[in-house]
């Protein structure tokens, strides 16, 4: 019997080394996928991840409040500043896209003078009121100063938005500060009070962020962390196309009903081919994490972090696997013909591709869209990495994604069985 | 009662699902041990339904066969084990040199290493194949690739083997070997059903023949008396004397 099974695991194994098309869709592929996306994605990831957002900057203010906004920019450590003082605002769009900056901020000339003469009129209007005597010759009634947000049209709104909301907290700061300055110049005193400044403006309610993983691992997504997983299982479904073709041609060319007039049994032929072919799924893994891992790095791309939770990753790769190899077997099993389960198959992987967030993160999509991602597979097999690789990934976390696999794989291979059974072939 | 019999078919009936007619209607048949027994018959007679319900590929409507080897009946688990089955594709691996086949159908007739290795030998040398025993089958010649799917039926030595239009689309010479090689076979032992088309080869070939037409046995018996019987000089005219001269679809 063990002979039987060694027999029948060597040639599901010939077959599949002599399929060259095969094995470059399996293994060259995913690697210079997960190398151009990565190379692509990694600037955009990093606008996300690295809190360090380029933007470009043009001061034409005379005053010392241009500077100061500048000063407050640079120590949040949010931006990535570069500065062209002398640009003048019609050339700034131009500008913007030339040097491949997310943003940038147009602060006028006149702009101190604007703060200034409105921190002069809030003065003004609480010494009045307050019925105090103040000197109100030197008021400018400067119009309020407008500060130019620029964008790229690809940045998203809510993204440009969130920018726009740190420029007007740190406008308050500036804005603030100079009305108590303003205040206290005017009641004659020769200094402001820093108790007061800072229960005024430093003094303010902090907000605690607190990641919600499951372990001590803070990993934030990035580009390495998103491709690498997400293009390995594009290439394990890919197996479609060499497992797939294999079952047809069996199936076409007598192989499969030659065998049923022997002393064996069918599920020794499943089994052989669903055990090579795990193992091929589990050699993707090892090929590409491996480059994330170590050849990454070297070019300047985000290492690949593998998850603490050894046994829950290996418990993904294997129900992704298993589930990549139950689909080619249904594909295998329903195609009429090589032509039927290459083109088939191959298109539907790109279909559940992009439904399930391989080609863009489904957190990115439109509402339906994040619903149909559901009905992926590739989403869930990307759910799990997600949740090993970003959340610390607890067997209770992965309890979702390994009931959605273990129900399609089910139903795959009951497909797979009723067919087979249909055409006598089991 | 056994009688020397290695295949009694009795009142087989095979109606597919969804047919509006029977492919077979009450064959019976009796294949002697030792016999090269010719099932002719035209384009869409019910010979192939007929060598798939013997090979256990499909189940009779109704009917029983049962095989005997050395005058005991044997089970459906020894038959898998003793029956041979040549089809008329090529149903093996041509991604696969014909050792590689021949190793792998041969372990999934349970034949161990130490077996195999001499009788893979033994068949690709009486085949003209040792020269090509390493060589990918998808490369080789029509005639090539139908002796490596006549080696495969006969990898475990069978009792009784079937063979579906063995000598299909090859050269002369091809079938010269074919045709030697399983007379051979036949004399060690081995009963034989086979289908053709060419009469002149089941002539040559087949000591009993049996006609199917639309399902029905025509005529079964040993070959000579059943061209005298119907006063034919040759298979051939015998076949267009019980099967008519218009085209079969």
């Amino acid at each position: 019997m063990m002979f039987k099974v060694f027999s029948s695991i060597r040639k599901e194994f010939l077959l599949l080394v002599n399929d060259k098309v095969g094995l470059t869709l399996m293994f060259v592929m995913p690697l210079l996928l997960v190398f151009i996306i990565t190379i692509i994605q990694d600037s955009a990831y990093k606008i996300v991840n690295e809190n360090e957002i380029p933007m470009l900057v043009v001061n034409h203010d005379k005053g010392q409040q241009g500077d100061k906004l500048l000063a407050l920019l640079q120590e949040s450590r949010l931006f990535k500043i570069d500065t062209l003082n002398n640009l003048p605002e019609s050339d700034l769009k131009k500008e913007l896209l030339a040097k491949g900056k997310m943003i940038a901020l147009y602060i006028p000339s006149g702009f101190s003078d604007g703060l200034e003469s409105k921190a002069g009129e809030v003065s003004h209007i609480m010494m009045t009121d307050l019925g105090l005597e103040h000197d109100s010759t030197n008021l400018k009634n400067k119009p309020m100063p407008a500060l130019s947000f620029y964008r790229d049209p690809v940045l998203q709104e809510n993204y440009s938005a969130s920018v726009m909301g740190v420029v007007q907290s740190y406008m308050s700061v500036i804005e603030n500060s100079m009305m108590i300055e303003r205040l206290y110049a005017d009641m004659d005193f020769d200094a402001t009070s820093d108790k007061l400044k800072d229960k005024m403006i430093s003094n303010r309610v902090k907000i605690n962020q607190v990641v919600a993983s499951n372990s001590n691992s803070v990993a934030v997504p990035n580009s390495t962390q998103h491709n690498v997983p997400a293009w390995t299982i594009f290439a394990m479904f890919f197996m479609v196309v060499s497992l797939g073709s294999n079952i047809v041609k069996e199936r076409i060319n007598g192989s499969f009903l030659r065998l049923k007039t022997m002393p064996t049994s069918f599920m020794l032929v499943m089994f052989s081919k669903m055990s090579v072919y795990v193992v091929v799924a589990v050699l993707q893994v090892v090929v590409t994490f491996s480059a994330g891992v170590y050849i990454l790095p070297k070019i300047g791309l985000p290492e690949l972090t593998i998850p603490d939770n050894f046994p829950a990753f290996a418990a993904v790769v294997f129900m992704s696997s298993m589930a990549a190899v139950s689909y080619a077997l249904l594909i295998g099993a329903m195609a009429h013909t090589q032509e039927q389960a290459n083109g088939f198959g191959a298109i539907s992987i790109i279909i559940f591709g992009a439904i399930g967030g391989i080609l863009v993160p489904t957190f990115v999509m439109p509402q339906f869209m994040q619903f149909a991602s559901n009905f992926s597979p590739l989403h869930w097999c990307l759910e799990g990495f997600y949740i090993l690789f970003l959340k610390g990934g607890s067997w209770h976390e992965l309890k979702a994604v390994m009931l959605f696999l273990g129900v399609f794989i089910l139903i795959c291979q009951l497909c797979t069985y009723i067919k087979l059974r249909i055409e006598k072939i089991i | 009662m056994y009688t020397g019999t290695s295949i009694e078919i009795e009142n087989i009936t095979k109606r597919y699902k969804s047919a509006q007619e029977d492919s077979l209607r009450d064959v019976n048949l009796e294949i002697k041990e030792g016999d090269v027994f010719g099932l002719l018959g035209p384009n869409g007679a019910g010979k192939t339904t007929l060598i798939s319900i013997l090979c256990g590929i499909i189940p009779p409507t109704s009917g029983n066969v049962n095989y005997y080897i050395a005058g005991e009946k044997i089970s459906e688990s020894l038959r898998r084990n003793r029956v041979g089955f040549v089809p008329q594709e090529y149903a093996f691996y041509q991604e696969l040199t014909p050792r590689q086949n021949l190793d792998y159908f041969g372990a999934m007739y349970n034949l161990s290493r130490k077996e195999l290795v001499p009788r893979i030998d033994e068949l690709l040398e009486a085949l003209g194949l040792s020269k090509s025993g390493d060589k990918k089958v998808g490369t080789f010649s029509g005639g090539m690739k139908r002796r490596v799917n006549l080696a495969i039926g006969l990898i475990h030595e069978p009792s009784i083997l079937f063979l579906d239009e063995p000598t299909v689309g090859v050269d002369v010479q091809s079938k010269n070997a074919i045709i030697k090689y399983l007379q051979e076979t036949n004399k060690a032992g081995t009963t034989i059903i086979y289908t053709s088309h060419h009469m002149s080869e089941a002539e040559e070939f087949c000591n009993r023949i049996a006609l199917i037409d639309h399902g029905r046995v025509i005529v079964q018996g040993a070959l000579q008396a059943l061209m005298a019987q119907h006063d034919s000089s040759s298979l051939q005219s015998l076949f267009i004397k019980l099967t008519g001269e218009e085209y079969r679809d």
